[in-house]
């Protein structure tokens, strides 16, 4: 039995070690927003954030995770109200099959966390492990452009984040 | 399930590790598991053998960071590409272990894949073998007995060097004389695999090469010292004229690849953009 802490709720599972945190998130615990695709770290339909940083979690043991503080795509809304960077994602118009928007947003999510106001290139570094098959690079790099903007006025931040 | 079943285990110290280690049958260590965690799926997918145990050395805090001391720089063996990039301490020449570590995988990858993951599993397409050798620096071992022991990476990575233990840390000595260049050619913009890396180290005496270190990795090889190309460079002057010359002396079976006209052509190309940077950046 572990413990692991997935948006800020403690939830116990009971593996056997060898199981995927993709597998856990999805399988064990019904949390189907992050996505299954490659299953072998190419295309990042799967990160999450652990520590504040996007990871791959088809790569990652879920028993490895213990201790770690993990963040889904559902944890980003505040019930019904949806995350600066999920609506920044939809008024821009970066969603085609969506796929790859979940994996997308989290990598996003730890770019903007540390700096609201990443420049063309700081945006392809940190994204160039989320592949989108539809090819909609320049409405997604429109939309963490302009969800950067509504955090700096927010004064969001990752620990406002942990406070809610 | 990815994968087929194992007895995981993830010792917080050290010496549990090394304990486990000595005392479990059939197991590998995980590091940051980028490459193990695949090679296991694969594994399954092929209906082959995988180990009984998973060692993590993920919640080893002794194996994780980098640190100068004096003339050393130590960079142990859990410490992330990403953490490596963003590293204040690895400054003047010792910055272009950032840039050959931002040019690994991706974002995501890179903030799980260790320094000590990558150079253990000795793929020969790796970006930090040619780095590492060219910057001379020794990898240290510490033995299921207690045992320490310290390698070059030359050794590691040339001579196939067989090691018991767990690889703690990488060492490199801190010169301030030192001036390195780095140059890398992947497959395309969008595929990135890299087609050859090359890592060359010199110090520059009275407008002269010396102790010139060129280390070229071709990607099927694994990276190997041109010293050919290093004994016509030292004692020869930094020049235009010298440069030029320098790609007609080298060690050619080592550039010996399945498309070698091409990639010599690179190779070529890649040396003189080095060269030429090392004189740009010449102290």
């Amino acid at each position: 039995m572990i413990a692991l802490n997935i948006n800020q709720k403690l939830y116990e599972v009971d593996l056997k070690g060898h199981e995927t945190l993709l597998e856990v998130l999805r399988h064990y615990l019904g949390l189907t927003g992050t996505k299954t695709a490659c299953e072998e770290a190419e295309c990042g339909a799967c990160a999450v954030i652990i520590d504040g940083k996007a990871v791959l979690s088809c790569i990652i043991l879920a028993s490895n995770c213990e201790g770690k503080k993990i963040t889904t795509i559902e944890g980003l809304a505040d019930g019904d109200e949806l995350h600066p960077i999920q609506k920044s994602f939809l008024d821009a118009g970066a969603v085609q099959c969506g796929f790859c928007i979940p994996g997308m947003i989290m990598s996003s999510k730890a770019l903007l966390d540390k700096n609201s106001e990443p420049s063309r290139e700081e945006m392809e570094y940190a994204l160039d492990g989320n592949i989108c098959r539809c090819g909609g690079y320049l409405k997604i790099f429109e939309a963490v452009r302009q969800a950067g903007k509504v955090l700096k006025v927010q004064g969001r931040s990752s620990k406002h984040e942990d406070a809610r | 399930m990815l994968l087929k079943p194992f007895t995981f285990h993830a010792p917080k110290t050290l010496q549990s590790a090394l304990e486990l280690y000595a005392a479990l049958r059939d197991v590998r260590l995980q590091a940051g598991g980028t490459f193990l965690l695949n090679s296991l799926k694969l594994l399954k997918k092929k209906a082959a053998k995988t180990p009984q145990n998973i060692l993590s050395l993920e919640h080893i805090k002794e194996l994780k960071g980098i640190s100068v001391e004096q003339n050393t720089v130590t960079i142990r063996s859990m410490t992330t590409m990403d953490e490596m990039h963003g590293s204040s301490l690895l400054t003047d020449y010792l910055s272009i272990l950032k840039v050959s570590v931002k040019n690994i995988a991706t974002q995501p990858v890179r903030n799980m894949a260790t320094i000590g993951g990558n150079l253990t599993c000795r793929y020969t397409w790796t970006e930090m073998p040619a780095v590492m050798i060219a910057l001379g620096a020794k990898m240290h071992f510490r033995g299921t007995d207690g045992s320490k022991e310290g390698i070059t990476a030359e050794e590691f990575f040339h001579k196939e060097a067989k090691t018991g233990g767990i690889f703690t840390h990488v060492t490199i000595p801190r010169d301030r004389d030192v001036c390195a260049a780095y140059f890398r050619a992947k497959k395309s913009p969008f595929v990135d695999i890299p087609l050859l890396s090359l890592c060359v180290t010199t110090r520059f005496q009275h407008n002269k090469f010396s102790g010139t270190i060129v280390v070229v990795n071709n990607a099927v090889t694994f990276a190997r010292r041109d010293r050919v190309l290093e004994d016509f460079l030292n004692q020869k002057g930094a020049s235009k004229e010298v440069i030029e010359e320098a790609v007609s002396h080298l060690d050619d079976p080592i550039y010996d690849t399945r498309s070698s006209d091409y990639k010599k052509h690179m190779f070529r190309v890649g040396i003189k953009h080095a060269l030429y940077d090392l004189i740009k950046t010449q102290k």
